[in-house]
């Protein structure tokens, strides 16, 4: 069994980082004070090839794989988790164009997104609730030349910033994906949350009254729709969070041990009192289990499972990671003291962050649901 | 490009003796000093050199030479005789006013060539650095850079001291050929008394270089005002804190930055009391550097302090407060009233030699 | 323009988000993708070394350099500033003709900055160093603005030429994930000393004219010399042992 990364992947973690240290670093604090949205750093990410990551170089993509997606977003949210959860929630849109979408689609929108010219998000969540999504009350009708939208859906990231939103919509008992262009009469975005981490990603409301699509903007086959979100839900957004959560736990790890290297108390630095170290312990123990069990669900992506095969890993990986970087933050804000609050140490805003990724991508709840269904079963 | 070069040119290891025997018999070995000058003013480093070939020739059984190129500058020579050299090889023509990379470079190798030096110290300026690499494979002999001592052991031969990597190695190196070649960065070795009556013997070396055969041609040269080094680029930094408001402000710490060509930062409160932009800042909010010599005057220490630094080759410490954080991160510290004691300071480095960097 | 680029591989070993490059050989990687772009042509990255100096030519390849050659011998370890002139001199003539070669002022460690203008001796090349800023008028002729402690000259220089270049001179590029992929197919050219036609003897530690004969080593722990009482003696002594330290 190889545990080493290979060439370029062990390159692409070097470039993400220098790129997270020396572009990232100096606005992070900033870019969260004022939660605006990161749009130039966004772009660069995408002139880097991080978008498309793991779309197909056909399509204007870099194709390098769902591990190698990992080890950037971990890179990226270990300096700015916000733009690493961004990374987390654009491909998807991608994925679903191009495991779902014809071939007119791809070729219209796929170049584009992959270049952060045009941005994306995927609308499923509904007041009825995102973890019971077949409950969901958007209904799409076909009429005419096309098919009409309405209802209201909540929580979808960047969905007031994207470009193009992928709607799943409930037509009689099946379920249908479309993609609906922003400025479409019908399409508002009329409120953004104001949640308490990832303060720069925008999360909104959006709504659809008697909303017309044309009938090349069904994604997918007719019935297939929520099936399709589903899937890129699991293989992009949720593999995605876990990168995110790795990056918060690495970034408050080494704040804490920086810290406590420098800080003495009775004469020699915490790091060698045995309270504070066994912390730090606890944290990189729990770094390093939180990282097999992600980078192995990306691998298994990469290895050509599907995501339902896949399902379990990545749903454990999900689970596991944001788990222990709510720990791992929160660890670090004790061992800082006084200073752990303060936004100089940059410590307290990855622990906002990693509040958010609880409930992203699916709650650690339904993760449960999913790997208690593959056990038991 | 692509010329092959005959390597009978380059690097032939002459045998048992390694000194290559192409001076002139019977005439005292030679330790020539580059006198580098700027429009016709020599820099003090040739002068500082200047002091260290006088000092190092007796136990090389040579004598002290300068040479200087340039356009007009025959009346540095005096000034060069005045601070030890004994001889001084003076070649003035128009085409030398500026530096010249392929002339000047030239008209050394072929001069060494012909008298033989024992040894060629230059100062490690930019144009110094270049120049002594270029002459030095011209006559495929060694150079060491950056020198911060040197001394003559007893083979006979110039030992060449370089700081070594990690913070406190040296290293010492010995040229196996001739001439043996240095480079020495200003201040190093202080500038010697000038002896105004002092003389010696002037060869005037005529010069055959034609403007065709500047293959790169120095165009012009432009002063600039030193804006003042920026803080992660340079290489001595002079930081100010909250005490020193007790010795009137911050001036001592731009007195100092200026005396050592530092850049200047400060802590927290200094940029609070609206010494400093909050740009010049060192700390965990602020700028990390890690200069040669970092010098902390009036400042506790704190922590987000601190870390700013802690990467620093030298860190020195002036502060009131013998208990202060700042003593137990630093190599060297005076503790004291920074009234008294910062005077005292710019006065005792000055008369150490320290001065400003030479501008062009 | 066939451009060569001298790269030297960072001596401090692999970490993340450190480059393998050194960081004014990144300086001189761009200035020479930026120049293929404008006059077309080819960038080789050239290097010599032990086997770890290969990462600083993935990169390079994976930054856009067409080519890269890493010249690799046992026998090339221990050089002084003139063997490695030397040996990278081999390297270039082998490759055929360049016009232009561009390399860091000085490397992040050593900092002598002399294999620049040396290896332009071996050349029989113009060359000019602390460079930060170039402009091409012309396929053959560069102007350069070159530094000075405070100030700067302006030189003009024909090809085929040696450039050193400094930091400031333009913001090196980040590789793609596409340029890390393409990078896979380039490959390295690897040369050792019979390769190239050179002399063992000529190179490495027999080839270098300095010779380290002695390392001294001092603590490594701050030292925590404090002077107090007398301000006049505190002073005196301080500075003393500041020049004693070297850094004054």
């Amino acid at each position: 069994m190889d545990f080493g990364l290979t060439k370029q992947q062990e390159m692409l973690r070097n470039v993400v980082r220098e790129f997270a240290e020396a572009e990232l670093a100096p606005h992070a604090a900033d870019l969260d004070e004022r939660g605006e949205f990161p749009l130039a750093q966004a772009r660069r990410t995408a002139e880097l090839g991080l978008v498309g990551i793991v779309t197909s170089p056909e399509y204007g993509g870099s194709g390098m794989g769902h591990l190698a997606r990992m080890i950037a977003i971990e890179e990226v949210s270990r300096v700015y988790p916000p733009l690493g959860f961004f990374l987390q929630v654009a491909p998807m849109g991608l994925y679903i164009l191009e495991t779902a979408g014809t071939e007119d689609q791809k070729k219209k929108y796929l170049p584009a997104l992959c270049r952060a010219e045009k941005f994306i998000a995927t609308a499923v969540t509904e007041p009825t609730g995102g973890s019971d999504p077949t409950a969901m009350q958007s209904t799409a009708r076909a009429e005419g030349d096309g098919w009409v939208l309405n209802g209201r859906k909540v929580f979808i990231t960047i969905g007031e910033v994207a470009d193009l939103v992928v709607v799943v919509a409930r037509t009689d008992d099946k379920f249908n994906a479309f993609l609906v262009e922003k400025g479409t009469p019908g399409f508002e975005a009329p409120r953004r949350e104001k949640h308490a981490g990832l303060r720069s990603i925008p999360v909104s409301e959006l709504a659809f009254t008697e909303c017309r699509v044309p009938k090349e903007n069904l994604v997918g086959q007719e019935g297939r729709g929520l099936a399709v979100a589903l899937a890129a839900i699991a293989a992009v957004g949720r593999t995605g969070v876990a990168g995110v959560a790795l990056g918060v736990a690495q970034g408050s790890y080494e704040a804490a041990l920086k810290f406590a290297r420098e800080r003495k108390l009775y004469g020699k630095p915490i790091a060698d009192l045995q309270a504070i170290q066994f912390m730090l312990v606890d944290m990189n123990v729990g770094i390093e289990a939180a990282r097999l069990l992600a980078y192995k669900a990306a691998w298994l992506l990469d290895q050509g499972k599907s995501p339902r095969e896949a399902g379990a890993d990545i749903a454990r990986a999900k689970l596991y990671t944001v788990y222990l970087a709510n720990d791992v933050a929160a660890k670090a804000v004790e061992v800082l003291g006084a200073c752990g609050t303060t936004p100089e140490y940059h410590v307290i805003r990855r622990l906002r962050d990693g509040l958010e990724l609880l409930a992203a991508a699916g709650t650690q709840q339904i993760m449960k649901v999913i790997i208690g269904g593959s056990i038991v079963r | 490009m692509s010329v092959a070069r005959d390597d009978g040119k380059f690097c032939q290891p002459t045998g048992a003796g390694n000194r290559i025997a192409f001076r002139r018999q019977n005439s005292p070995s030679e330790l020539w000093v580059w006198a580098e000058q700027r429009r016709g003013r020599l820099l003090p480093v040739s002068l500082e050199l200047l002091g260290k070939a006088r000092e190092l020739a007796p136990a090389l059984g040579a004598v002290p030479a300068a040479v200087l190129l340039g356009q007009g500058v025959e009346e540095a020579a005096g000034e060069l005789f005045a601070h030890g050299a004994e001889k001084v090889y003076l070649v003035d023509h128009p085409l030398l006013r500026l530096y010249q990379s392929d002339a000047y470079a030239d008209l050394l190798a072929r001069l060494a060539g012909e008298r033989g030096p024992e040894v060629i110290l230059l100062g490690a300026t930019t144009l110094g650095r270049e120049l002594a690499a270029r002459v030095a494979a011209r006559l495929g002999t060694g150079l060491t850079a950056h020198c911060v001592d040197l001394y003559v052991n007893e083979e006979g031969r110039l030992v060449q001291v370089v700081p070594g990597l990690g913070r406190g190695t040296l290293w010492e190196y010995v040229c196996l050929r001739n001439p043996q070649m240095a480079t020495v960065k200003p201040g190093v070795f202080p500038v010697p008394k000038g002896d105004p009556g002092r003389r010696g013997e002037l060869v005037r070396v005529p010069c055959d270089v034609r403007e065709e055969s500047l293959r790169a041609r120095t165009l012009e040269m432009a002063e600039e005002e030193p804006a003042g080094v920026s803080l992660e680029a340079a290489e001595v930094v002079v930081a100010g804190g909250w005490g020193l408001h007790a010795a009137g402000g911050f001036e001592p710490v731009r007195e100092l930055a200026r005396l050592l060509g530092a850049a200047v930062g400060g802590t927290r409160p200094a940029v609070d009391r609206g010494w400093i932009p909050e740009e010049l800042m060192i700390g965990q909010s602020g700028k990390t550097v890690s200069p040669r010599l970092f010098v902390s005057l009036g400042a506790s220490g704190a922590m987000h302090f601190t870390t700013g630094f802690l990467g620093s080759g030298v860190i020195f410490a002036v502060d009131q407060n013998p208990g202060a954080p700042i003593f137990e991160v630093a190599d060297v510290g005076i503790v004291g009233d920074l009234r008294a004691v910062l005077p005292l300071l710019i006065e005792e480095l000055r008369k150490r030699g320290i001065h400003p960097p030479p501008p062009n | 323009m066939e451009i060569v680029v001298c790269v030297r591989r960072v001596r401090d070993g692999a970490e993340p988000g450190r480059s393998a490059i050194g960081p004014l050989e990144r300086h001189a990687l761009e200035e020479a993708l930026r120049l293929k772009e404008r006059f077309g042509g080819r960038v080789t990255a050239l290097t010599m070394g032990s086997p770890p100096a290969g990462r600083a030519l993935e990169e390079a390849l994976a930054a856009g350099a067409d080519r890269a050659v890493f010249l690799c011998d046992a026998r090339f370890a221990g050089a002084d500033t003139l063997a490695t002139a030397r040996t990278l001199y081999y390297g270039i003539r082998r490759l055929g003709p360049c016009d232009l070669v561009l390399c860091g002022n000085e490397s992040a460690t050593g900092a002598t900055g002399q294999v620049g203008p040396q290896l332009a001796e071996f050349l029989g090349v113009p060359c000019v160093t602390h460079v930060r800023r170039l402009e091409a008028p012309a396929p053959d002729r560069l102007l350069a603005e070159r530094a000075l402690e405070h100030g700067h000259m302006k030189v003009e220089v024909r090809l085929p030429a040696l450039v050193a270049v400094v930091k400031g001179i333009n913001t090196p590029r980040l590789p793609t994930v596409w340029g890390i992929m393409a990078a896979a197919e380039k490959g390295i050219t690897v040369w050792n000393a019979e390769d190239l036609g050179l002399d063992p003897h000529l190179v490495g530690l027999e080839g270098s004219p300095t010779r380290l004969v002695r390392e001294r080593k001092t603590e490594f722990a701050r030292r925590k010399e404090i002077f107090s009482g007398p301000p006049e003696e505190a002073v005196k002594k301080a500075v003393a042992r500041l020049k004693e330290l070297g850094v004054l």
